[in-house]
């Protein structure tokens, strides 16, 4: 069974991407920690230049699907395709394949003993083995693309919630990757700083990055995504483009949540 | 009783080279006992089965028995052991203290390691870096930074301990101060200047030990 066929998809006509070549594509998905199914079979596509949004209740899996992708968590069953090649689960060979796919985490997890200049070089230097020179210079200008430029000698303990993410941005993106995942950015963060990581998300979308983004911004999802994935107990119950998730949505879960969350559309 | 401290002024140059001596096993153990902890420690957490109760056996052994039996036992087993008969008692305490202190040292560092959220490595892994890389760059000089005032306790406690090795004839400042004793009978004299010594040193360092955390403290 495939997620478009009982699932409802919502069309692949309207999606705008359809055409561009499968970045990451789950097949069958399937992970359990302990007694407990995270993934029950999830299927899902993400195309070169998408933004995907992953929503719906916590625990239902987004977050777990979102560290599969990059072997934090090794699946159960199914497959996890990167650029067409499936998952290795050989370290040597996962670790090459994480240096292309940037991560970003609802803690930030920037390294406290860095500043933020360090943070930003610290992967092209330690893993692409680039001079310090080069790494600072690229770093530099990836802080300026957050609008940090002013911050790169700060340490993380010194910078608001929003700066530390926009900083943990600016170190994925440092590894050029071909795909960014962002697992609940802006769920630590205080309601005031949430827009100015959302803009710099934004601003990536534009510029073309593929993107997996678990969210409960539903605005965001409906403004920058491009596919919506709807998570329920570990299953995705409907996927489609924005407007027919939040407008005409074709399953009572999705129903449900969305009311759960006072969207009305 | 009358007290003579010319006595002390008369033997300066032996209380002097043995201060030198127990400043020197000082560093030397703990230039040691660092990196063979944090070896230790990350061989306990992330070797093999084997190689991790080997290293667990280890610790549990050297923490468990009183330093003057290692020192004792250095003295007369090692050379036994090692094939090594012409060893120095500097090299046999020194030996001793560095066994003794490597398995403090490890379990400190292990505490540490354990105690950097599991996120860190996941961020590190995220970009690429392989567990060698992680602990290196990212989980070590943060666990160096959050146990430097048990480090700092250790190496005060070092300081002191190694008067312990004057048992086998090591010349340091508790064995050197002894001998005068031995020579001039001044005991009262002898062991107060021993206890001014030991103090003036130890308590700067606890002091600059001090200073250092605050100044390399990691705030998060």
């Amino acid at each position: 069974m495939t997620a478009n066929s009982a699932t409802g998809n919502g069309g692949d006509a309207a999606r705008a991407m359809a055409g561009a070549p499968c970045i990451v594509r789950y097949q069958g998905v399937i992970k359990r920690f302990g007694a407990f199914t995270a993934l029950n079979g999830v299927d899902l596509d993400v195309h070169a230049g998408e933004v995907v949004c992953l929503i719906g209740p916590s625990g239902s899996g987004k977050s777990t699907l979102l560290r599969c992708t990059n072997g934090l968590e090794t699946i159960d069953g199914g497959a996890i395709e990167f650029e067409g090649a499936t998952l290795p689960r050989d370290e040597r060979a996962l670790r090459a394949m994480r240096r292309r796919m940037g991560m970003v985490f609802q803690s930030f997890e920037l390294f406290p003993h860095f500043t933020a200049l360090q943070n930003v070089a610290e992967g092209p230097r330690t893993v692409l083995g680039q001079s310090a020179d080069a790494a600072d210079a690229r770093a530099k200008a990836l802080l300026a693309k957050v609008g940090l430029a002013d911050k790169a000698a700060s340490y993380p303990s010194a910078l608001s919630g929003g700066q530390q993410q926009r900083v943990a941005i600016a170190r994925a993106l440092a590894m050029e990757p071909d795909v960014m995942l962002f697992d609940e950015p802006t769920s630590a963060l205080d309601p005031e700083t949430i827009g100015e990581v959302l803009n710099v998300m934004k601003a990536l979308a534009e510029e073309g990055m593929t993107m997996v983004v678990v969210t409960h911004e539903m605005t965001f999802a409906r403004r920058v995504g491009d596919w919506i994935a709807v998570f329920d107990a570990g299953r995705i119950v409907e996927q489609g483009v924005p407007d027919q998730i939040f407008d005409a949505p074709a399953t009572d879960r999705t129903r449900d949540f969305l009311s759960h969350l006072g969207w009305t559309g | 009783m009358t007290l003579d401290w010319s006595v002390v002024w008369q033997h300066r140059d032996a209380l002097l080279a043995g201060t030198a001596t127990t400043v020197l096993l000082t560093f030397a153990t703990m230039a040691i006992a660092v990196p063979c902890g944090i070896v230790v420690a990350v061989l306990r957490l992330y070797g093999p089965a084997p190689v991790r109760a080997a290293a667990t056996a280890y610790v549990e052994l050297f923490r468990n028995l009183p330093l003057i039996l290692v020192v004792f036992w250095a003295f007369y087993v090692l050379p036994i052991w090692t094939g090594l008969s012409g060893l120095s008692p500097l090299a046999t305490g020194l030996a001793a203290l560095a066994l003794n202190v490597t398995a403090y040292n490890a379990e400190t560092f292990r505490a540490g390691i354990n105690s950097i959220r599991r996120g860190q490595v996941e961020a590190a892994m995220a970009l690429g870096m392989s567990r060698l890389q992680a602990l290196r760059r990212v989980i070590v000089p943060q666990a160096v930074r959050r146990i430097t005032p048990v480090l700092a306790s250790t190496w005060v406690s070092l300081f002191k301990d190694t008067s312990l090795v004057s048992v086998i004839a090591v010349t340091e400042l508790a064995y050197s101060a002894m001998q005068v004793r031995a020579q001039t009978f001044r005991v009262l004299e002898m062991l107060t200047a021993m206890a001014a010594i030991y103090w003036l040193l130890g308590y700067p360092q606890a002091k600059l030990v001090d200073w250092i955390q605050r100044r390399y403290a990691v705030t998060e």
